[in-house]
């Protein structure tokens, strides 16, 4: 084996052209790098006679084997090895370590648990953000450091931190893992930033994606998704058709106190569904869910207050407070007041007559701003279902989808390439 | 720590510049590994309230040591505010924010949010209310009687001074109804294509 020393010549020689890097790639691997995890100690000095930026290839491999040595990693050259790892992920050229995205994975990882291990996770947040858009070779590509990232924010209560990968539509997936994490601590993130809708879709993405076996993630994600559908909506929906047969026979098995739960919402009754939430706190909070229960249950008056607006023009505060269980109109009022605020109703409250009237949503789709929200939702919609399509044609010629097609059916219809009903197109 | 951006946003005024530039920059200090003590915890949190993202600021809160809180008699105060906000205590918004002390730093921070925040509540009410009682403007609005009277007056609400009750007058919205041509022509031909 050669010298580290004849390596870290190498690796300063050969970084320029990516001729010169493919070359220094393939003596990389060819290095002994099990010996030199056995001593890991001795590489850190000569990180240092390399830069992050313009030796980014030969630079990981030394740091991945410092980062996966046995060795404690926090007594590393007398400096912090954390800062030496962030400052490559912010730093490194993205050509060059896409050559080895393995290694980069792994010092990702262990990145990930040092600072949970430290009990510090917003250490590690914005070199992840970096390191995400690094490995990265198109925004729509998910990697394994998506879910890591996510859990960082959530762990450091950084939530809005969590958006910039959030926001991106994921397209390119590799391991279910990552889809089922990067769903299920998304959906985690617009909870608590009390963005319902998009919790929902990334929840709904989490239990409606191809499965064999039940997963853990999906449970969970199923319990926050009726959860978040009762608030937003009122109402948990029937799965799906595409939904996998694991998920449609199983899921609800797991979490059927959450089903009770939505059956009594369902009556509309504050008060029972106030006394079924007291008498099962205890499960809901071993689940960590009993703050979004909480949320159920106050959603309730806000609900019951919109189902008026459907049935009457005006009413009396009064009349309110007594038809959804409010103590007193003042009550009522303010939870009215309330809810003009957040925009959940139009109506505007009287109070020389304490009456409240309910309006029509005033929006009359002809200012621009809705135009342009309508044209650019045209064009993203075009743009996805050209895509779906693409991969649909892509798929109908896939050797291995047609030969298990064909044997479970055993013949070929026309009709057999049309099994997904359009309307989801 | 280079809080010069900080520094100088505050003195330009450009509070809603401040949550997104904090939040980078205590990621970016965190990653180094560097000690937080010197940083602007009370600016901070109340750049989140100014810009009305009570989540940020709750959560920012919460992910604060017991010690840092219990350190910075200021810190709490704002927090103060943010609690009333949160609640929807609005009477409380301004009492917490005029029983303080505020340093030098925050003071006029403090004073161009509760402007802001006033100016959104009275938003707020004209929107909701068509009559409301002049008792119930001066509790939203944090203002003596007559002060709440006149700003309402001058808004042009109408006062029924032997009720005392004020009648509140909507303006008309102003949209932009202006339509691009190359926009309606895009809609129209997208129209054209699913109907053929």
């Amino acid at each position: 084996m050669e010298s580290l020393e004849a390596l870290v010549a190498h690796i300063q020689g050969l970084s320029g052209s990516p001729e010169e890097v493919a070359h220094l790639h393939s003596l990389l691997k060819q290095a002994d790098f099990d010996s030199l995890r056995a001593h890991a100690a001795t590489l850190v000095p000569f990180l240092a006679q390399l830069s992050p930026e313009t030796h980014s290839l030969g630079y990981l491999y030394l740091l991945e084997a410092c980062a996966t040595s046995a060795a404690n990693l926090t007594d590393f050259g007398g400096g912090d090895f954390l800062v030496t790892v962030a400052d490559f992920l912010t730093k490194c050229s993205a050509d060059q370590i896409r050559l080895a995205p393995d290694k980069f994975l792994n010092v990702c990882r262990v990145l990930k648990d040092q600072v949970m291990q430290l009990n510090m996770p917003i250490r590690g947040i914005a070199p992840l953000r970096a390191a995400v858009r690094k490995i990265q070779a198109s925004p729509e590509q998910l990697t394994p450091v998506h879910g890591d990232y996510l859990l960082l924010c959530l762990l450091a209560k950084q939530y809005k931190a969590g958006l910039s990968v959030l926001e991106d539509d994921i397209f390119d997936v590799d391991q279910p893992k990552d889809l089922f994490l990067y769903c299920y601590y998304g959906g985690m993130i617009y909870i608590g930033l009390k963005k319902f809708p998009k919790a929902l879709e990334l929840l709904h993405n989490a239990v409606t994606a191809p499965m064999s076996s039940l997963n853990a993630i999906t449970v969970e994600a199923y319990k926050k998704y009726i959860l978040v559908s009762l608030i937003q909506n009122g109402q948990v929906p029937s799965f799906p058709k595409y939904t996998s047969a694991t998920a449609q026979r199983n899921l609800k098995n797991q979490v059927q106190i959450y089903i009770d739960l939505s059956t009594s919402y369902a009556n509309g009754r504050y008060t029972d569904l106030e006394t079924f939430v007291h008498s099962n706190a205890a499960i809901f909070q071993s689940h960590n869910n009993l703050g979004l229960v909480k949320q159920v249950l106050s959603s309730m008056y806000k609900r019951n207050i919109q189902r008026l607006t459907q049935t009457y023009l005006t009413l009396s505060l009064e009349d309110i407070a007594r038809s959804v269980q409010l103590d007193t109109p003042r009550d009522a009022e303010m939870h009215v007041l309330r809810m003009i605020e957040d925009g959940e109703i139009h109506a505007t409250i009287n109070q020389k007559d304490g009456m409240v009237s309910f309006h029509e949503d005033p929006e009359q789709y002809k200012s621009v701003d809705m135009v342009d929200h309508i044209d650019s939702s045209i064009q993203r919609l075009t743009a996805l279902s050209k895509k779906l399509a693409s991969i649909d044609g892509n798929m109908s010629c896939d050797p291995a989808y047609l030969m298990k097609t064909g044997r479970d059916r055993g013949r070929f219809d026309y009709d057999d390439f049309d099994t997904v009903p359009h309307k989801y197109f | 720590m280079d809080l010069s951006a900080v520094q100088a946003a505050l003195s330009d005024k450009s509070y809603s510049t401040i949550a997104p530039l904090c939040d980078d920059l205590l990621l970016q200090a965190a990653s180094r590994g560097s000690t937080t003590d010197e940083w602007p915890y009370a600016v901070h949190l109340l750049s989140h309230l100014y810009v009305n993202d009570l989540n940020s600021a709750r959560f920012f809160w919460k992910s604060l040591p017991q010690e840092v809180k219990d350190a910075r008699p200021e810190l709490a105060a704002v927090w103060r505010i943010g609690q009333c906000l949160w609640n929807r205590e609005y009477a409380g918004v301004y009492t917490a924010a005029q029983g303080f002390e505020w340093g030098p730093e925050l003071a006029d921070f403090i004073t161009a949010f509760l402007e802001r925040y006033r100016q959104r509540i009275f938003q707020l009410l004209t929107k909701a209310y068509s009559t409301i009682s002049i008792a119930d403007v001066v509790h939203f609005m944090g203002m003596s009687e007559d002060d709440a009277t006149n700003y309402a007056v001058q808004n042009g609400w109408s006062l029924d001074a032997a009720t005392k009750m004020l009648t509140v007058n909507k303006p008309k919205a102003q949209t932009n109804q202006k339509l691009d041509a190359s926009k309606l022509q895009r809609l129209t031909e997208c129209v054209f294509h699913l109907e053929h």
